[in-house]
């Protein structure tokens, strides 16, 4: 191998070290090249795993087909010959005289390609009007298909690493999700086996108010396992995106006009004021959003009991919003984002019924009707509850 | 006179679980909901144990554990809702003398706290001399005092007995069987790691060297003991 050969090649190999991109990365081997090796044309195909054929990855011309790029020959029978052969072919054009069209003349030649002894793809080089391939460039095409390999190889290699960590880092997520929810179940299920087997104790007896005490407190963490079973089930459901959804023109003023009636009569010191501008039905599952005002309720008397609750709605453009505020005891700045995080709990502030799901249960009906839904709060103050609705949201 | 035992949880129904059946046995109970109280509360009065939750806000089970050990040999049984064995020797790593895994029964409750009291009474004088040493290691048993170097060394009870069984048999190999049965009761025999922890724990306090300890030495596969010193 002569001085200037290694130089060549060793500018080339000094070009391309560190090109992230595969496809820039083989441009660049092509025109650096060119000087000792000229095409017009160059195509890659590689094997689509899903139809076992041959479809083109990687397309250049640098010659005389850039102008006329989808109309020129790019070689797709000859690669099929060379991907069935599986050996380096050369083709030449039936000459015709007076054919001035070069175009019209395409000389190919192709390689097969492998990745390890797996055939992957075919290279093939064109030229417009000759001349014929060279011994020379016959091998120069040859270490550019090789290269080409390389890079391709490279590039697949990088995507499964990828492919991989994101795998791994959904199994870490799993992984804490499923550890959250054995704390979450085990804790009513604590209370159930601690409570019950105090009544069982054979050396102790316990006064009647007492017995019916630890009775209570086991139905009600059994209440409350069953309330967390159920939502994580829906919250499993609307994660996975398998909840169906029904859509129908409503008023949603009644709807949550409704929903407050009911919890009014249940909470009979609750007071809510409403202040509703005159509104038109949007589409919208009723059933779900009425769900949601039961959660903002249902939130409100247990955290902001004995506060009045001010419900406000109107329509801006084509977007309902929503306001929904309590003048409770308000949550602190920095607990707000992770509010409608799933199993999330605002430390310190403990009740029995809580699952810490239902604001992520509330986020993920908005998110499915293209609403919006965020938080504002001052301690001392209160905390409201902002939602957006889009009165047609894309079906 | 009854015992006191602080409960330190952040569920209120834990509390009230633990305290009405601690009642029952005539002890006195006193409450922290979490670990900062439990450590104003702890010293504001006696307390003969600490049942100590380890998930709590502001200052969690093992940091009032860590805190508690720097000044007190107070009997502390961790309770952990994970129930990992992790969380257990992490427990009994910074000086916990037992766990209790959630969820537990009533019974359970009792029968553990009973057994970490009774290894905390000071063992019963056996009219043996009241001073003894091992090379640069000293025990008063009169007054359940250890020293290294003339310097006075702070053992939880459960490290004290322990290390009183191997005194008391100096040159003979303990099973770990025996020293399980011996110290924390007949219930715990199979509980290996426990002991594990717990030697390592004795080791770091009275060995210059822990990875070549001179007072308590491991034979492999038959158990532990406190070698003679050689005249």
């Amino acid at each position: 191998m002569d001085l200037h050969t290694l130089t060549t090649l060793h500018d080339v190999f000094d070009q391309l070290h560190g090109i992230q991109d595969w496809k820039i990365t083989l441009d660049k081997l092509f025109v650096s090249l060119r000087g000792e090796f000229v095409f017009d044309n160059v195509a890659i195909y590689l094997v689509d795993p899903q139809t076992s054929s041959l479809e083109v990855a990687y397309a250049r011309a640098v010659g005389r087909g850039k102008t006329a790029e989808a109309d020129v020959a790019w070689g797709e029978t000859f690669a099929n010959e060379v991907f069935a052969k599986e050996k380096m072919l050369m083709q030449h054009p039936v000459p015709v005289p007076q054919e001035t069209d070069r175009l019209l003349q395409a000389y190919l030649l192709g390689f097969p390609m492998y990745i390890g002894s797996r055939l992957e793809g075919v290279i093939v080089f064109i030229r417009f009007g000759g001349p014929e391939y060279s011994e020379t460039h016959i091998r120069l095409a040859s270490l550019q298909a090789y290269w080409a390999m390389a890079l391709i190889e490279r590039k697949a290699l990088k995507e499964a690493r990828s492919d991989m960590e994101s795998v791994q880092r959904q199994m870490r997520l799993q992984d804490d999700f499923v550890s959250t929810i054995s704390h979450e179940l085990r804790t009513p299920l604590g209370f159930i086996k601690g409570y019950s087997t105090s009544l069982l104790r054979q050396d102790t007896s316990w006064d009647e108010g007492t017995q019916r005490e630890f009775l209570t407190i086991i139905d009600e963490e059994a209440d409350r396992l069953t309330k967390l079973i159920e939502d994580m089930l829906e919250s499993a459901r609307l994660e996975s995106k398998t909840m169906q959804f029904k859509f129908s023109p409503v008023r949603l003023d009644g709807v949550i006009r409704d929903v407050a009636q009911r919890v009014t009569t249940l909470h009979s010191n609750l007071r809510v004021v409403f202040d509703i501008q005159p509104l038109e039905p949007i589409s919208a599952d009723s059933l779900r959003i009425s769900q949601v005002f039961e959660n903002l309720f249902s939130n409100a008397v247990k955290y902001a009991p004995g506060a009045n609750i001010h419900i406000g709605m109107q329509m801006v453009d084509a977007e309902l919003r929503i306001s929904f505020a309590d003048q409770g005891p308000g949550i602190a700045e920095a607990y707000l984002p992770f509010l409608f995080e799933r199993f999330y709990r605002v430390p310190g502030v403990r009740t029995e019924a809580g699952t810490g799901l239902g604001l992520y249960i509330c986020r993920q009906i908005i998110l499915a009707h293209h609403g919006k839904i965020w938080v504002e709060s001052v301690l001392g103050r209160g905390t409201t509850f902002f939602i957006e609705l889009p009165a047609h949201p894309p079906v | 006179m009854a015992k006191r035992i602080l409960i330190v949880d952040d569920e209120p129904r834990y509390l009230r679980l633990l305290e009405a059946n601690l009642r029952t046995e005539g002890y006195e109970v006193t409450t922290a909901q979490d670990g900062v109280q439990a450590l104003a509360v702890f010293s504001a009065q006696p307390i003969d144990l600490v049942l100590l939750d380890v998930m709590m806000p502001r200052l969690d089970g093992f940091g009032v554990c860590q805190r508690l050990r720097e000044f007190s040999n107070v009997p502390i049984v961790i309770l952990t809702a994970r129930g990992e064995e992790q969380d257990r020797v992490r427990g009994l790593d910074l000086g916990a003398d037992d766990y209790l895994v959630k969820p537990f029964s009533a019974t359970e409750l009792l029968a553990r706290v009973r057994a970490v009291l009774r290894r905390a009474q000071p063992p019963a004088d056996t009219g043996q001399a009241r001073f003894f040493s091992h090379d640069n290691l000293k025990i008063d048993f009169a007054r359940a005092e250890v020293w290294v170097n003339e310097e006075a060394v702070s053992l939880s009870a459960t490290e004290y007995r322990l290390l009183l069984q191997f005194a008391h048999n100096i040159g003979k190999i303990l099973t770990s069987e025996d020293l399980l049965t011996s110290v924390w009761g007949s219930e715990y025999k199979n509980d290996k790691e426990i002991l594990w922890v717990s030697i390592a724990r004795l080791r770091q306090k009275l060995e210059e060297d822990a990875h070549n300890p001179r007072h308590i030495v491991t034979r492999s596969g038959l158990g532990y003991l406190m070698p003679p010193i050689e005249a």
